[in-house]
């Protein structure tokens, strides 16, 4: 093998790379550029490539048609109590199962672990019913509630504390006389804090863009979270497509900006969880 | 404290506080009434509201509005576990047959309604659109939806044809097609779909639905379907359909162009054409009957109370769905404003149906669809029939777009509605 | 802030507490919906005659599911769209997380971040923005196409009018299968560049020593070292396909469009229960959708079990 060679296929793994990368990120330069223009215009001939001047105008439609803010609004609102929950839950769950022995505790994990192979449809009906009957449906509780029992929450909760607190620790502060909550509280907690972090941006991802849940759940236009809000404004007559680019823009600009801040927390903590 | 003192204080703050409380409970007898619509029938409650407030002023009205398909989810829903009702709910045609098999609707045909007492009242076909198998009335109607025929008379001069021509029947219809095809290079409709869907609906037998009858048997191998097939094939064949779907971009760009020579729909299309989807064509377009001597409807609002209202606003609900439908002043508001073609028959002496439609080049078109109007044949629904719109429409894609054998095709749609014709 | 010592928790109901909000949620909206999934299917019920309308009707759902066409063409178009967005995310995701390790050492966060991005954004967003790109008249997908099909030599396998993508029953499977493709190259890319950082470096100059060329080593190093991935990968990516949902449901804009060539399993039983009010025969399809996933993971794991190794 010449160093010639060895170049070129550099080159062609660079280029091959590069060019797929562009392909991954153009959707999303496209929607920011179609947030910016009317509907005449994203659908004429050529289609845009720059930025116009509508921004203002579909924000206008926007929240004329839909009570948009609202809806932003309770994306945030459930995302982040569905986060905080989950986090509390899981992590109690995690350290639970780490470091104590009790009773059907392997029967317990393995049930858990179970239902992380279920797809996502199975409970998408019952779920309707049962909301239906405790008479949560157009209740966010409906959606931050259930989240909080998240499977690979405690899975990844479990797999941290069992790699990165010693049970001695533990023992050491039972025999200092701490009190059981008070070592979850004051000593766990803290050395979680890495895994916390990982868990809390993928629960807050998953619940900002949860469309099923909210689907089967929310009734009134009033407590659409934003995916739902989206696709009411999709409707088949008279689609106001620069109004919903604009919304879609919205949308997706807070996931971006919180991945770019964390993309390399975010990747860590799966491919842990991954390759166990 | 001593107990003598806090008594006394106790005393002094309930006794402050009562006035209070009665001017809250009188407030509070302010009775609110939830209205549940869509579009545009929200507007069309809003607009009766000020007559509402002359007969009741003690009873508010609440307007509960949603995008059509996802009110309808809202209101099943609701009728499953009865959290969330609203006292009236709106519904459109096509979904007061599944509500109306349910149970879950009031019978109004029953004491202290009684809405047969004023049967002669309604357009005949709409009562008979709500009435269950079982005879039961489960809701009022509102508005319809006669059909009609909108055509370009432009692009007709300019192909010479006559509107005589045009709807004199399906044969004529489709041979204007042509011609206009030759000279102006307009579609005659936006999809053989149209064609497929005034066809089916005409020769119903009394008793029978559109795809099912009363005893839900199949009845989609009769002949109107394999007419409504063939001409639709025979359409597609001579290149005379714009294949673009109702409401697509494409449909209202060909609006707009002048592609689209006619249009069968609901007299309603002439207010939304008018309104955003060709307001550039005003005064091109006219109204004309279905060709072939055809009537069918296009649409239709109802009203209807749930079973799981509570028993004390079930009274107030019946006001307010009689002051809808039956009160002369409301139904001509909702039409002038609304377009929301009466289902008062009283109404139909009124001068408003003399004037002239601007869009429609000043066509006193209101007389047209008040005569189609009385002669719709009523349809009755079946609880499968949105699920059998979908399957005859997937059968003629394949008839149409894969030459698929129209005897086969139908054929093969039988089959899919028996098997659930009876769930 | 001692508790009273009433209060404390000793250390053998200490893990109980912890669990127990976790596990309560767990039974409550985990296990029972699962329960009460399987009780539905053995009822009829008509949602708008209210709760009470339920009714026993034994194996009626299951029967009716198993005759029912359009839930054997639903099955057919998962299991098309499963392999046709399956397959090639890891076909591209192995060679490209190969070509990450070994040639991007500085950008290399910057460019898994790039391949990252569509995971983690709203498919709901993403699907509305497709449907806009794949606009027949008017799509960039389209007049990209038509400007490729220009360049000499492109053309003759490029179609040469612009392609109808959202209506035409043909063309709606792979625009979907490309939405999800997009959506899920990077996550895959991410899995196997954790695993190629598993497999220790002296292999390979062992290997380049003895001669081995790049290719040869990458099918007899490289590939046997990620099998782990692939299978933890594939799997993912089986029960992923299985459960299409949300894609073809905005493309379709709820539907399953023409000739319900786009309408997923998910989507028919969604369908079911919200468009035709079926509840139970909803239930009976999704559990067995859910039988179809289960022998479908088994088959893989059996495929991918090492050889001479337990399970």
């Amino acid at each position: 093998m010449t160093n010639d060679s060895n170049r070129l296929s550099a080159w062609a793994a660079y280029a091959v790379v590069g060019v797929g990368a562009l392909i991954m990120l153009a959707p999303f330069y496209f929607m920011f550029v179609f947030a910016t223009h009317s509907r005449t215009e994203i659908f004429s001939l050529p289609p845009p490539v720059f930025f116009g001047d509508d921004f203002f105008n579909n924000l206008k439609i926007l929240t004329e048609r839909m009570p948009f803010w609202r809806n932003l609004g309770w994306s945030v609102y459930v995302a982040i109590a569905s986060t905080v929950l989950t986090l509390l839950f899981c992590s109690m769950g995690g350290y639970a199962f780490a470091v104590f022995d009790f009773r059907f505790k392997n029967a317990l994990f393995g049930l858990v672990m179970g239902t992380m192979l279920l797809p996502s449809f199975m409970n998408m009906i019952p779920t309707f019913m049962i909301m239906d009957m405790l008479g949560w449906i157009d209740q966010p509780r409906a959606l931050y509630i259930p989240g909080a029992a998240s499977a690979f929450g405690i899975f990844l909760m479990r797999q941290f504390v069992a790699t990165s607190i010693p049970k001695d620790l533990v023992e050491a502060a039972r025999m200092d006389g701490c009190s059981e909550l008070g070592i979850y509280a004051r000593i766990v907690l803290p050395l979680l804090k890495p895994a916390l972090g990982t868990l809390g941006l993928i629960t807050f991802i998953a619940s900002w863009n949860n469309f099923i849940g909210p689907l089967v759940v929310m009734r009134s236009p009033e407590m659409y979270t934003l995916p739902l809000a989206l696709r009411s404004l999709q409707s088949p007559v008279n689609t106001e497509w620069g109004a919903l680019m604009t919304g879609s823009a919205i949308a997706t600009l807070p996931l971006v900006v919180l991945f770019v801040l964390s993309s390399r927390q975010l990747i860590a903590g799966l491919t842990a969880g991954a390759v166990k | 404290m001593g107990q003598t003192t806090r008594w006394f204080s106790l005393g002094r703050v309930f006794t402050c506080l009562l006035p209070l409380a009665l001017w809250l409970g009188h407030a509070r007898a302010q009775q609110l009434l939830t209205v549940a619509a869509f579009p545009a029938v929200d507007e069309i409650v809003r607009g009766a509201i000020p007559r509402w407030n002359r007969l009741h002023p003690n009873v508010g009205i609440k307007v509960v509005s949603r995008q059509f398909s996802d009110h309808h989810t809202a209101m099943t829903t609701a009728l499953s576990t009865s959290f969330y009702l609203p006292d009236v709910m709106a519904l459109e045609v096509g979904y007061v047959g599944r509500f109306a098999q349910g149970g879950g609707l009031e019978d109004l045909s029953r004491p202290p309604y009684d809405i047969r007492k004023f049967e002669a009242r309604y357009v005949p076909y709409a009562l008979q659109q709500a009435t269950s198998r079982k005879g039961a009335v489960v809701a009022a109607p509102a508005d319809i939806g006669p059909g009609t025929l909108l055509y370009r008379a432009d692009v007709l001069a300019r192909a010479g044809v006559s509107e005589a021509e045009l709807i004199e029947s399906w044969d004529s219809y489709v041979a204007s097609g042509a011609k206009i095809k030759a000279a102006t290079g307009a579609y005659l409709m936006a999809h053989a779909r149209d064609m497929k869907d005034i066809v089916i609906r005409t020769g119903v037998q009394p008793g029978e639905g559109l795809y099912f009858d009363s005893r839900s048997n199949v009845l989609v191998t009769t002949p109107r379907f394999v007419r409504a097939f063939e001409l639709a094939r025979r359409v597609r064949q001579h290149k005379l359909d714009a294949r673009v779907g109702a409401w697509s971009n494409e449909w209202s760009e060909g609006f707009k162009r002048g592609t689209i020579a006619t249009q069968m729909s609901g007299a309603w299309l002439a207010g939304h054409l008018n309104n955003w989807l060709a307001p550039n064509t005003k005064g091109q377009w006219r109204a004309a009957q279905l060709p072939d001597g055809a009537f069918a409807a296009y649409g239709g609002t109802f009203f209807a109370i749930a079973r799981g209202v509570p028993a004390a606003n079930k009274p107030l609900a019946w006001e307010f769905i009689q002051m809808m439908t039956l009160d002369r002043e409301v139904q001509l508001g909702a039409f002038k404003l609304q377009d929301a073609f009466p289902a008062l028959l009283e109404t139909y002496d009124d001068p408003f149906f003399e004037l002239p439609i601007e869009f429609l080049g000043g066509q006193k078109a209101r007389i047209t669809w008040r005569t189609a109007a009385s002669r719709i044949a009523a349809v009755a629904v079946h609880k499968q029939d949105a699920f059998a719109d979908e399957v005859i429409n997937t059968e003629l894609d394949k008839v149409l777009e894969r030459g698929k054998d129209i005897t086969l095709a139908l054929a093969d749609a039988q089959r899919l509605l028996q098997q659930r014709a009876h769930r | 802030m001692k508790l009273p010592p009433v209060l404390r928790l000793s250390p053998e109901w200490a893990p109980y507490v912890l669990l127990s909000p976790f596990l309560i949620l767990f039974l409550v909206f985990g296990v029972f919906p699962l329960a009460f999934s399987l009780f539905l299917a053995f009822q009829a019920w008509e949602p708008t005659s209210g709760l009470g309308a339920m009714e026993y009707v034994g194996l009626n759902n299951y029967a009716f599911a198993l005759r029912d066409e359009w839930f054997w063409k639903s099955l057919k178009n998962t299991a098309w769209l499963a392999v046709a967005s399956g397959v090639p995310q890891h076909l591209v995701a192995i060679p490209l997380a190969v070509f990450i390790h070994t040639s991007f050492k500085k950008l290399r966060n910057g460019v898994v971040g790039a391949y990252f991005m569509p995971y983690i954004t709203s498919t709901v967003a993403i699907a509305i923005l497709f449907s806009s790109l794949f606009s027949t008249d008017y799509g960039l997908i389209n007049v990209f196409l038509q400007a490729l099909a220009q360049v000499p030599g492109l053309g003759w396998f490029l179609p040469a009018n612009p392609v109808d993508w959202l209506n035409d029953p043909d063309n709606i499977k792979p625009a979907i299968s490309m939405i999800v493709f997009w959506r899920y190259v990077g996550f895959n890319v991410v899995l196997y560049l954790a695993a190629l950082q598993t497999i220790p470096g002296d292999i390979y100059e062992a290997a380049t020593m003895d001669g081995a060329g790049r290719l040869q080593q990458f099918f007899h190093i490289t590939l046997p070292g990620l099998k782990p991935m692939i299978f933890f990968g594939v799997t993912l990516s089986v029960i992923g396909g299985l459960q299409l949902f949300e894609e073809p449901f905005i493309l379709t804009g709820g539907r399953g469009g023409t000739d319900q060539s786009g309408m997923t399993t998910a989507i028919y039983l969604y369908r079911m229960a919200f468009d035709f009010n079926d509840f139970g025969a909803a239930s009976a399809m999704s559990w067995l959708l859910f039988i179809l996933v289960a022998a479908l993971t088994w088959v893989t794991h059996m495929a991918f079990r090492p050889r001479g190794a337990s399970a």
